[in-house]
């Protein structure tokens, strides 16, 4: 890969690790900073990238070992001060979610990291259970459950019928079930 | 979704804990929240030091003498 491409494919992927960024660290301004040693490690590391293979999944690997080494602190402080980032694009053009966005920012910055972050990159960057995985460096069974847990817990932030709406637990409703006749012939 | 082949007894596992209690209707809903939240920042015009930064990148190594594109180190 000449040194042209893979600048090219760099600017490409700005935009993806910005939002990816924001969506991490809850700051546009960490998320800036963070791009920013993302791109540098990156040219600095371009030897070590493998053609052929994705590059947005190596640069977001990037991003996030950045992000947990340097500047989970730092979002942390900044979360404090709340509200800059959720509110940045309260106006929304597109209003085909019929959920408010400024009140799904604010659900998705409550969420913890490990389940924010496979959450976003499963749901909306286009990167696959596979690729998260490994980005992460667990099993893809984990991602899933992170996944799952993640949704149902915005659920519940956003009230949008989870657990509640079902009624009882199925899996408590069958265990009743099940158990029934032995109860009563035992 | 994505189907794993290889990934199956854990699947099931995640599976049978979570995936049970969220309706179909409210994952939609948050699938598509996710998705305006991300291409909303997408979208976001892009600040121009990042292009200068690797106009500058660019511009140190062209100066520097290529030493050698293979892998080896003597």
């Amino acid at each position: 890969m000449s040194a042209d491409d893979f600048k090219d494919g760099l600017i490409a992927e700005i935009p993806n690790l910005r939002a990816f960024a924001a969506s991490l660290s809850g700051s546009m301004q960490l998320a800036d900073d963070l791009v920013q040693d993302t791109l540098l490690k990156a040219w600095g590391n371009a030897e070590k990238f493998q053609p052929g293979t994705s590059l947005r999944a190596w640069l977001f690997t990037i991003l996030r070992n950045t992000y947990y080494s340097l500047y989970r602190k730092r979002g942390r402080e900044v979360q404090d001060s709340d509200g800059t980032y959720a509110d940045r694009l309260a106006t929304h053009g597109n209003q085909e979610s019929h959920l408010d966005l400024a009140d799904f920012r604010k659900a998705l910055a409550k969420l913890p990291e490990e389940q924010r972050e496979v959450l976003i990159m499963v749901g909306a960057t286009g990167l696959s259970y596979e690729e998260t995985a490994e980005i992460c460096g667990v099993a893809i069974g984990t991602i899933k459950s992170r996944v799952n847990r993640a949704r149902s817990r915005l659920a519940e932030l956003l009230s949008i019928g989870g657990v509640d709406d079902l009624g009882p637990d199925h899996r408590i409703t069958a265990a009743v079930q099940r158990a029934g006749p032995e109860i009563v012939n035992g | 979704m994505h189907t794993m082949n290889s990934d199956l007894p854990e699947r099931d596992e995640a599976d049978a804990e979570f995936e049970t209690v969220l309706d179909p209707k409210v994952q939609e809903s948050i699938g598509r929240s996710l998705k305006a939240h991300y291409d909303d920042l997408i979208n976001a015009p892009i600040p121009d030091k990042f292009l200068v930064l690797l106009a500058q990148l660019e511009a140190t190594e062209r100066r520097l003498p290529t030493e050698g594109e293979s892998d080896e180190r003597r």
